[in-house]
């Protein structure tokens, strides 16, 4: 009887695969282009606001979790009325904010896992409380501003419970 | 001419809706592969179709197969506008019959570059 060796999985936590610098070009690349011209995520730290807002998508391939994007809710409908180009008196409905923001979420996502290794699976854009994260080792987090505005962009690795849970999914 | 854009997210249809309209191209929106597939068979038979994959219902790449396996939409042109980067991915687009791939984000200089290429720059748009 023969037993066949499943394909290794990595276990490297992201802070291993990913660093800082990575996740900045990447945003120095949206931001511009998909923000607005002139447009910058710039990494100085602001003190958070008291109420936050996520959106975020997972990544499930050798290494599992999410690329979560987090701000004020205010911060989130002014990225809206940038990313559509709004001018008063057009104004941005809760869903346009959910669809922007999940939108950014889900390019920082794609890219991002373009430089993990192996081949991995995006989820679609999710929007709300940020889902817990795994060990902290396993946390990439870019905590800066955008026009003065507290902004993070976290690439955070899966709790065991969803890596279970995405293990189910047998991705690809 | 006559585009259909395809794209889960409202936000990323209007960007692309917008420079293609600014490129003269007449635009119908479609929220996944699906419904883009009831466009087409409503009669919408566009030159051009840019297509996100990760989508709900139906994604990009399913679409690019249903196009692809229809004779009566041979002439459509598909283009992939997506975050899916990694070379494996590009291949299997165009080996399911995509034409073109354009990497989000993306400038409308880059999506004008790549319809120069596709011969679908509207006369009087320069290339």
């Amino acid at each position: 009887m023969t037993t066949e060796t499943a394909e290794p999985i990595s276990v490297q936590p992201i802070s291993e695969l990913l660093d800082a610098e990575t996740v900045q070009s990447i945003a120095d690349e949206i931001w511009p282009t998909l923000v607005g011209d002139g447009e910058a995520f710039v990494p100085v730290p602001v003190p958070p606001p008291a109420e936050l807002v996520s959106a975020w998508v997972d990544i499930i391939g050798p290494w599992n979790g999410s690329v979560v994007l987090t701000c004020a809710p205010a911060t989130a409908q002014a990225l809206t009325e940038s990313v559509l180009m709004t001018r008063p008196p057009t104004v941005v409905d809760d869903e346009d904010v959910a669809d922007a923001l999940g939108e950014l979420a889900n390019v920082l996502g794609g890219n991002i896992k373009s430089v993990l290794p192996g081949e991995s699976k995006l989820g679609l854009p999710q929007v709300g409380t940020a889902p817990t994260h795994g060990s902290l080792d396993d946390v990439r987090a870019l905590v800066g501003q955008w026009r003065g505005n507290y902004l993070t962009i976290t690439v955070q690795g899966a709790t065991p419970a969803q890596h279970a849970e995405r293990n189910e999914e047998k991705p690809l | 001419m006559r585009a259909l854009v395809i794209d889960d997210s409202r936000a990323m249809r209007r960007i692309v809706g917008t420079i293609l309209k600014d490129f003269g191209y007449e635009v119908r929106e479609a929220g996944d592969g699906r419904q883009a597939l009831d466009v087409l068979q409503e009669g919408y038979v566009p030159d051009l179709c840019c297509i996100d994959w990760n989508m709900p219902v139906m994604d990009g790449l399913q679409f690019v197969f249903a196009v692809r396996a229809n004779p009566a939409y041979r002439q459509v042109t598909l283009m992939m506008v997506t975050t899916e980067s990694e070379t494996g991915q590009i291949v299997k687009a165009l080996a399911a019959g995509a034409h073109e791939y354009l990497i989000k984000p993306f400038t409308a200089d880059a999506l004008r570059d790549k319809l120069a290429l596709l011969g679908l720059l509207p006369e009087g748009v320069s290339a």
